[in-house]
C-alpha cells in the first residue's frame, strides 16, 4: 500500500513539472534561438520499480532534440498541444487513483468504503 | 516550484502574444502615413522575445518582451506631387511598412495567443483535480 502511495505521488510530481514545462515551451513559441525542454520520469519510475532492492526514481528535466527553424527555435506548437492535453488527463487519472487508495485507507481504518 | 507555476508561465506566454497585436495593429494603423522629406518616418514596431530567467529548480519561467525593436527610421520616399506634404521635387516620406507581412505576424500571434490560453485551460482543469485529493 505505501509503495503504491509513494508511485502515485512521485507521477503526480512529474507530470505537474511536466505541465510547467509544456507551458513554458508554449510562452516560447516565437521566441529566437529557443530550445524546447522535455521532462522524463517514467522510465526512472520503471527502473527503481524493476530493481530488487528499490532504487530511487528521478524527475530528469532535457533539452529537446527536436531540429530548430530558420529562427533556431525547436518547439513544436501541435506536439506541445497534445502534451498538454496528455498530461492533464493523466494527471486526473493519478489524482483519481490516489482518491481511491486513501478511500481504502480510509475504511481500513474504521471509516466506510464509499 | 511555485504552486499552480503553470498559469504564471502560461500568463507569461499571453502578455507577450498580446504586445505582438498591439505592435501589430500600430503598424498597420500607420501603414498609410505621409510626412515630409524632411521629417522622420513611422518606425515599425517589433516586440522581441527572449525566455524570462529560469527558475531555481532550472525550469524555464515563461516569455518576457525584452524590448521594442524599431524599423528603419527613413521609410521610403515616394512621388505624390499632390500632397500637401511634397516637398519642391515632389517628394514624400512613407513608412517602410509591408502589410502583408504584419497580416502575417497578426495570424501568428494570434496563433501563440490562443495556445497559450489552451495550455493555460489544461493546467487549470489538472489543478483542479488535486483540490478534490483526500475528499
Amino acid at each position: 500500500m505505501d509503495q503504491i502511495l509513494g508511485v502515485l505521488q512521485f507521477a503526480v510530481d512529474g507530470l505537474s513539472q511536466r505541465q510547467q514545462v509544456v507551458a513554458d515551451n508554449l510562452a516560447n513559441t516565437d521566441t529566437p534561438g529557443f530550445t524546447a525542454q522535455q521532462v522524463n520520469f517514467e522510465s526512472s519510475l520503471q527502473q527503481a520499480l524493476a530493481s530488487p532492492d528499490g532504487g530511487q526514481a528521478t524527475v530528469t528535466v532535457t533539452a529537446s532534440p527536436d531540429a530548430p527553424g530558420s529562427d533556431g527555435n525547436n518547439v513544436d506548437t501541435g506536439a506541445q498541444l497534445i502534451d498538454a492535453e496528455q498530461t492533464t488527463l493523466q494527471y486526473q487519472t493519478m489524482v483519481e487513483m490516489l482518491n481511491a487508495q486513501y478511500r481504502l485507507i480510509q475504511g481500513a481504518a474504521g471509516g466506510s468504503f464509499q | 516550484m511555485s504552486l499552480f507555476g503553470a498559469l504564471n508561465i502560461s500568463g507569461s506566454g499571453i502578455d507577450a502574444a498580446q504586445t505582438w497585436i498591439d505592435t501589430t495593429a500600430g503598424n498597420i494603423a500607420n501603414a498609410n502615413d505621409v510626412t515630409t522629406t524632411s521629417s522622420d518616418a513611422y518606425q515599425e514596431q517589433t516586440p522581441v522575445f527572449v525566455p524570462a530567467a529560469s527558475l531555481p529548480d532550472g525550469t524555464g519561467a515563461g516569455v518576457a518582451v525584452a524590448g521594442v525593436q524599431l524599423g528603419s527610421v527613413a521609410g521610403l520616399v515616394e512621388s505624390d506631387p499632390q500632397s500637401v506634404l511634397a516637398d519642391a521635387q515632389g517628394l514624400v516620406r512613407v513608412p517602410d511598412v509591408s502589410i502583408s507581412h504584419e497580416l502575417v505576424n497578426l495570424v501568428q500571434a494570434q496563433n501563440d495567443y490562443q495556445a497559450n490560453t489552451a495550455a493555460l485551460e489544461r493546467a487549470k482543469t489538472a489543478y483542479q483535480a488535486a483540490l478534490t485529493l483526500g475528499s
